[in-house]
């Protein structure tokens, strides 16, 4: 039976009246035409803040980390607090092509493109932060198992950091991988509408030679399944070994074994808050409302609520935790965290993160777009001072009060995140340019059924009587079919 | 002979022109390039490309990668008999400065001192040595030495200036000032110039004066001398604001008998009992067991108070209830201690030590604990004379003054009117080793030796001789003291003949000569001689006065010494002690104001939680009643009494003193001379005056290395009453158990259930094994162990300079010090517990802080390149070649010992011309400051961590020594530097795996009751431990809450 059905109580995936070719018009077309004037403008701020932060890390490398706030007593502050947070964010992109598309959630095709690319330029500028907080970064092929000329030498692979090497490194090329297959169709599509002969060169190398047949379909959608099941588990042990760094030390705050679930959950929070934040803009300077619909806004939001209670409920167990468990060093660890001098970055962490989203149990506020554009950054402001309460607050109040010290960012610090800003949305900018930010091949395979118009067609078939229906589409085959092609074709 | 010709081979001989040719070729076959014009048309063009590429690159790389600084060196040519390249030399000498006295060996690799150590031969400091002393080798490499004799302000020469000083000092009259001077032979040659200038008349002028203490005695005793005071001996001891420990008369040697008597175990519960009451806090006052505070114009009132408790048992009636509880318990206990008590006063006041002598005279000290035989040489300014001096001058009586050791342009309470008088003098000459503030007035100035390039001798008590013999020859063109004296003398003869000769009659033989110089010092054996001297003061005379003295009420201020920088002179300007925390502020680079918190609420400064952490500290303006203020940032102290602030003298130096020295003259608040707010009275100086103090609105950066004062009732320190210990010596044994007993046996096995839970060496060792699911590693050979006695460490800071000295950490100035960037490999980190606004409350403690060498280190684990590792002897261990950076290890060491290489402090990076620069440390990386870098140690480069190594190369050494000589390693053999610094003796350090090493018997049996470690919860197996705190007195207070609100005030 070929009928395409979907459930009415299902809104529709892409609204409008859409038909492929329109499908591939609407998503391609900015492709190739001159970027509005905002995309020059963005484009500019970015390159503007990417150059800045390159000049905050020369300067960081040439005179040496002693230009950075960080010290004896909190070895670690912006740098791998914006670290985790980045890598935070990259989660949502894998969480939502693989995860979801195991789950079979139809809803993800319209924004796993953008999702993804964020995943990826996230996880690079993740990356920067390791490598750059590294006080002799021009020997930071150490950490790699290298057989090497110095004897039996190798890594500590006892270490959490040497975990999160494999652990990023793995999870990148996976993610890139992933995203990159998705990409192939459409940049053949890209190829076969170009007018330029370069462009047809580029999409075309690009797209690997993609003709289209049956047999690349199916081996794309083999990939695409084995690469979902590949960083299925990637998804949770990322975050779970990043969290590693810290759950197993011995510094109260730190070493918690809720972390690694803890950890993924917030991460998946932040990651879906940013794919809102993008995809809020990314719409409307593309116009794209069609594609990237409320529904798809309110799906997240969901996400978004959900997290952000787990997140909440691991903040309290962890206040539990250390009171339950009778340990000095970690009950005062949770009392120097929430009254001491940095008070303000845990009352800002518990707002953001916990009470604020609880606003998404109401709809009508799931379905706001400025309200759900504010609250993807307050949730992200929230879960970066979530990084940082965990990183500055354990360390700052540690074990020996003699040693207590506090710790302010230097301008090489703010720079050096701000370039990452910088870095992301030059990448992000340059994909939304030459990239369809949309998967146009995914929206394809869900337009007939999740589309406005087809389930439109759909509703007066729906409404017909049980005979009718069974005398039509089920005695009647073949005429049905002509009839649907051409339903299809006419509208 | 002729030119007989050999041929290789059958080729040559038989055709030697195309053997000839081939051999001009270096290459027999041609190059496999083809060298065509059209490299990718050529026949084998990919392989020839890629051998090019090969080959380029590596070219490149080896060419780039390859160069390496050029560094010049220079070789011996011939080289001397006794420097063996990478084996030091050690020659005993002697420290002095001014008054300060310090036997010392001087350690020198290639001809170059690098560190001094404490001679043990010398009865008197017995190895001890002080901050200054450990520093002291780093003044000897100072940019800012005087290089050559000046006259007029331009360079001269010793032969011009020398006729133009002879001639000139005959005449008028004239002053030969110097600092106090121990050295036999140095006052024989001043005997001689005087008797050669008879005009010229001797002053003896101390910065900081014990001039009222010689005059009392005098007075009271007919010798114008200090006595010898034996802190060992005494049970009681009573200090009035007499810093002993820290800056009073000769802290080494105190600090050694002091420590005897402080050095409790559960066998022997003997604990001397230290009554102390001073103004302001100082390390003496931390280490007492009873302490109040007090105004210092208090103190005749409180000397005559407990003279007439001791003496008639009166109830004293001073101005708090606890002064007056602390001089009746002192009495009583003074009374019960007849000739083992000892009274010792800091206050420059005649009949203030008039009163003391009386006590100590009355509770039969005298002869006992203060020994008048064996007197003390250290100090003999006496303050009058100085002032006449001056006076004589500004009434242009003055022809001719020669300055020697003294700074009194900077340091004497009335400069603007010596400068003025000086003025006026002809003839001006000193002998300084910078260009102080006093040289740069005067007309010639002929630099002296520094002490490491002379030769000399000390006296600081009557038969007890100290050789001074330099380490190295004289660096610049400097000449001693005393062969300038000799040579305006016209003496016919050299200081050092002169010296020689001395020696030799003295010590009558070459060998015996030989054998002084090998020992450093001379002294008759047996115990030192004691004895006691008839008192005959007229005590009711001194009371009276004494008592008349009434506080003008108000604010009192204190001018003090710091441990680091002491008087100041050459001392400022070194940045190592700059940089050396105060153990009571934990301040570094600059002065203040020292205010109690009561003090700071009503400034606006108050120090909570919150404010601790800011490094901005409000300003205030102090001013003197003579007129003279300073504005400077307020530092809140606990412990100083409400009615009190204090300012440390040695800052507000000239620029030319050096540039560690100079304060920072962007803001104007760095640092500031507080001398001129000393006072005279008209037979002595006084370190106080009453003052004003204003709040401003100015708010100024202070580099305090430690912010929280409070340990929090923590683990981390263990205190108890002698009365709480000697109760039940397993008292901390019993609260260590609490913490591990439950981890140190397995479920399954025997339980603990039904014992007291008190820890024993069969509980510490199941801990090791139980406490974790890793396989145990048994340490067979050496096993390194630490052990630091919280009892007898004073806070004095010694080992913290004698570590930089050994293992070359780096100072990293002030802006570094705000961002908690210092690299001190061993810290001492302070703890108040008490009432903050109650002075009288508070108790001190210091607790020394370094790589714990944890046998369970979680440094090392988490290093993902296992730079840090443990070493089969128990050490953990770096491997700075392999040091990425992460610094995860210092964020996991619960100690926070490990220090990261935030900047390129020492040039040893692989970038160039990126050295961190701040003018008051730029010094230290001139090629000169570096000849004091110790070469065994590896110089830290930019962007790796380090820490204390237990001073392994000294470990090495002495395992290397034993190897050589075939036999194992004696207890003693490896000592860190630390240890050896350290006048209380509080740290022992050797092999727990031998079972008669003093570490193995501390830990084990002598004092196995006081034996912790500082977390020892956390399963982390430190190879340091800590003794409690034993303290003679009714209650501890750090942790209780209704007590020690320091604990709960401080979030």
């Amino acid at each position: 039976m070929h009928l395409k059905y979907e459930s009415f109580v299902r809104e529709p995936l892409v609204d409008g009246n859409k038909n492929y070719h329109q499908v591939s018009e609407d998503i391609i077309s900015p492709i190739e035409q001159k970027p509005g004037r905002m995309w020059y403008i963005g484009f500019f701020f970015s390159l503007v803040l990417l150059s800045y932060g390159v000049f905050s890390v020369c300067w960081a490398v040439y005179w040496g980390l002693g230009t950075w706030g960080v010290n004896r007593t909190i070895g670690w502050g912006w740098d791998i607090t914006n670290f985790v947070w980045w890598i935070g964010i990259g989660h949502a992109g894998t969480l939502i092509s693989a995860i979801l598309l195991l789950f079979r959630q139809g809803w993800r095709t319209g924004v796993n493109r953008a999702a993804e690319a964020m995943t990826i330029f996230a996880v690079m500028c993740a990356g920067q932060f390791p490598i750059w907080h590294m006080g002799r970064v021009w020997d930071a092929f150490y950490v790699l198992p290298l057989p090497n000329s110095r004897g039996p030498l190798w890594p500590n692979f006892d270490s959490p950091l040497l975990w999160d090497v494999f652990a990023i490194s793995t999870y990148f090329t996976v993610s890139l991988l992933f995203w990159y297959s998705g990409l192939i169709p459409d940049f053949a599509t890209i190829r076969d509408r170009a007018h330029t002969k370069l462009r047809k060169a580029l999409y075309g190398l690009a797209s690997f030679g993609w003709t289209g047949t049956a047999k690349s379909w199916q081996r794309m959608e083999m990939l695409a399944l084995v690469l979902a099941g590949l960083s299925t588990p990637l998804v949770l042990s990322v975050h779970t070994i990043v969290s590693f760094d810290f759950a197993t030390s011995v510094i109260p705050g730190w070493h918690t074994t809720i972390f690694p679930p803890y950890f993924v959950a917030g991460a998946v929070f932040s990651g879906f808050a940013m794919v809102n934040t993008l995809l809020v803009i990314t719409r409307k300077i593309l116009h794209l409302e069609e594609y990237i619909t409320i529904g798809h806004l309110e799906a997240m939001n969901k996400i978004i609520v959900l997290t952000g209670s787990i997140v909440g409920v691991a903040y309290l167990t962890e206040l539990f935790m250390s009171w339950y468990s009778q340990s000095w060093g970690e009950q005062a660890a949770f009392k120097w965290r929430i009254m001491g001098p940095y008070w303000w970055s845990y009352w800002a962490m518990m707002t953001c993160n916990v009470v604020s989203p609880q606003l998404f149990w109401i709809k009508k506020l799931r379905r706001n777009i400025p309200f759900t554009f504010i609250m993807s950054i307050v949730v992200n402001i929230g879960m970066w001072f979530e990084r940082f309460v965990i990183i500055v607050t354990s360390t700052y109040r540690d074990w020996i009060p003699g040693s207590w010290a506090y710790y302010s960012p230097t301008w090489t610090e703010v720079g050096f995140y701000l370039g990452t800003f910088g870095l992301f949305f030059t990448c992000y900018f340059l994909f939304a340019k030459y990239f369809p930010v949309v998967a146009v091949h995914e929206i394809k395979f869900v337009l007939k059924t999740s589309g406005d118009n087809y389930k439109r067609e759909m509703a007066k078939i729906d409404a017909m009587p049980l005979e009718a229906f069974a005398h039509e589409y089920v005695n009647s085959h073949e005429e049905h079919e002509e009839h649907h092609e051409a339903v299809a074709h006419h509208s | 002979m002729s030119q007989k010709q050999y041929w290789k081979g059958l080729d040559e001989l038989n055709n030697p022109d195309a053997y000839n040719s081939l051999a001009e070729n270096e290459f027999k076959e041609e190059l496999p390039f083809d060298l065509n014009d059209n490299l990718l048309a050529a026949t084998t063009p990919r392989r020839d490309f890629l051998k090019f590429l090969g080959f380029s690159t590596v070219a490149a790389t080896l060419v780039a990668g390859c160069e390496m600084p050029v560094r010049k060196v220079v070789p011996y040519a011939i080289k001397p008999e006794d420097i063996t390249p990478g084996v030091p030399n050690y020659y005993a000498s002697t420290f002095v400065d001014g008054g300060d006295y310090c036997a010392v060996v001087i350690k020198t690799r290639d001809g170059r001192p690098i560190k001094l150590e404490g001679n043990e031969l010398s009865s008197i400091t017995k190895g001890g040595t002080t901050a200054r002393v450990q520093a002291s080798v780093l003044n000897l490499y100072d940019k800012a030495r005087i290089r050559h004799p000046y006259s007029g302000g331009a360079e001269a020469t010793f032969a011009t200036i020398d006729g133009e000083i002879s001639a000139a000092l005959a005449g008028k009259p004239g002053y030969l000032v110097t600092c106090s001077i121990m050295s036999p032979t140095v006052k024989d040659v001043i005997g001689k110039f005087l008797t050669k200038f008879p005009n010229i008349k001797h002053v003896v002028y101390d910065a900081i004066s014990y001039s009222a203490m010689l005059m009392a005695n005098e007075a009271c005793y007919g010798k114008r001398v200090l006595p010898t005071y034996h802190f060992d001996k005494a049970q009681t001891i009573v200090s009035l604001d007499a810093d002993f420990l820290g800056t009073w008369l000769s802290p080494v040697e105190f600090s050694k008998g002091y420590s005897k008597g402080r050095k409790v175990s559960a066998k022997n519960l003997k604990l001397s009992s230290h009554f102390h009451i001073e103004p302001m806090q100082t390390i003496t006052g931390a280490a007492a067991d009873q302490r109040a505070t007090c105004r210092p114009s208090e103190m005749g009132a409180i000397a005559a108070a407990l003279h007439e408790a001791v003496v008639k048992g009166t109830q004293p009636s001073l101005s708090s209830p606890k002064l007056n509880e602390v001089v009746t318990k002192a009495a009583k206990a003074l009374n019960g201690a007849k000739g083992a008590g000892l009274v010792v006063c800091g206050t420059n006041d005649v009949n203030i030590q008039t009163i003391v002598n009386s006590i100590n005279d009355h509770i039969e000290a005298n002869g006992a604990t203060v020994n008048w035989v064996s007197t003390n040489n250290c100090r003999q300014g006496v303050d009058s004379e100085m002032v006449a001096f001056v006076d004589a001058m500004n009434a242009g009586q003055v022809g001719s003054v020669l300055l020697h050791g003294v700074n009194p342009a900077y340091d004497y309470f009335d400069a603007k009117k010596f400068v003025e008088g000086l003025s006026k003098v002809a003839l001006t000459v000193s002998f300084a080793e910078r260009m102080d503030e006093t040289a740069q007035k005067c007309k010639y100035v002929v630099p002296d030796h520094h002490f490491l390039e002379s030769w000399g001798d000390a006296e600081p008590k009557p038969n007890y001789f100290s050789l001074m013999q330099p380490g190295i020859a004289p660096l610049f063109k400097t000449r001693a003291f005393a062969d300038s004296l000799l040579t305006w003398a016209a003496a016919g003869t050299t200081y050092g003949d002169l010296w020689k000769q001395f020696w030799m009659t003295k010590l009558g033989s070459q060998e015996n000569f030989d054998k002084a110089l090998q020992n450093g010092v001379i002294e008759p054996t047996g115990d030192m001689p004691n004895g006691k001297e008839a008192f005959k003061g007229n005590v009711d005379e001194a009371i009276a006065k004494a008592t008349a003295k009434k506080s003008a009420g108000g604010t009192e201020l204190v001018i003090y010494q710091k441990i680091a920088l002491g008087h100041g002179g050459p001392w400022s300007n070194n940045p190592w002690l700059q940089e050396m925390a105060d153990p009571i502020t934990r301040t570094t680079w600059d002065n203040y104001v020292c205010v109690s918190p009561k003090r700071a609420k009503e400034l606006d400064a108050e120090l909570t939680g919150f404010t601790e952490v800011d490094t901005k500290k409000r300003v205030v303006n102090v001013k003197g009643t003579n007129g003279y203020s300073v504005k400077l940032p307020v530092i809140v102290v606990p412990g100083m009494s409400n009615d009190v602030v204090a300012i440390a003298v040695g800052y507000g130096r000239d620029k030319k003193v050096g540039m560690a020295a100079a304060s920072d003259d962007a803001t104007g608040l760095g640092g500031r001379n507080a001398y001129p707010f000393m006072t005279y009275d008209g037979a002595s100086f006084q370190s106080y005056t009453t003052a004003t103090v204003e709040k401003t609105a100015e708010k100024f950066d202070v580099a305090v290395i430690q912010t929280h004062s409070s340990y929090e009732g923590r683990p981390v320190i263990h205190e108890y009453t002698l009365e709480e210990f000697s109760k039940d010596p397993k008292v901390l044994l019993k609260d260590r158990g609490k913490e591990i007993t439950e981890f140190a046996t397995l479920p399954w096995m025997e339980g603990t259930e039904g014992a007291d839970n008190a820890v024993d060496s069969t509980i510490e060792e199941g801990y090791r094994k139980n406490g974790t699911l890793y396989p145990n590693y048994p340490y067979e050979g050496i096993k390194w162990g630490m052990s630091i006695d919280l009892n007898s460490c004073t806070g004095c800071g010694a080992c913290i300079i004698g570590c930089q000295a050994e293992n070359n950490v780096s100072v990293v100035g002030k802006d570094h010090v705000l961002k908690a960037h210092e690299m001190h490999w061993i810290r001492i980190d302070r703890y108040f517990s008490g009432k903050a606004e109650e002075p009288d409350t508070i108790q001190t403690i210091f607790q020394p802080m370094l790589c714990q060498h944890c046998d369970n280190a979680p440094c090392e684990n988490v290093c993902p390149v296992s730079a840090t590792n443990h070493s089969s002897e128990g050490l953990n261990q770096m491997a700075y070649n392999r040091c990425i950076g992460t610094k995860y290890c210092a964020n996991n060491c619960p100690y926070k010992v490990r220090h990261f290489n935030w900047m390129d402090w020492n040039g040893a990076d692989c970038f160039e011309d990126n050295q961190y620069e701040d003018y008051r440390r730029d010094g230290l990386n001139d090629d000169l400051t570096r000849m004091v870098l110790n070469p065994d140690v590896t110089v830290r480069s930019r962007g790796v961590m380090e820490k204390c190594s237990f001073c392994v190369q000294r470990l090495q050494e002495a395992k290397l020594y034993a190897k050589k000589e075939d036999r194992p390693m004696k207890d003693g053999e490896a000592r860190t530097a630390c240890q050896m610094a350290c006048p209380t003796d509080a740290i022992v350090f050797g092999n727990m795996n031998d079972q008669a090493s003093e570490i193995h018997k501390l830990r084990r049996q002598e004092q196995a009751e006081r034996t912790f470690y500082v977390l020892e919860h956390i399963h982390v197996l430190p190879n340091v431990n800590y003794l409690a705190r034993i303290r003679n007195t009714e209650e501890i207070v750090a942790g209780d809450e209704k007590k020690d609100n320091i604990f709960s005030d401080h979030i």
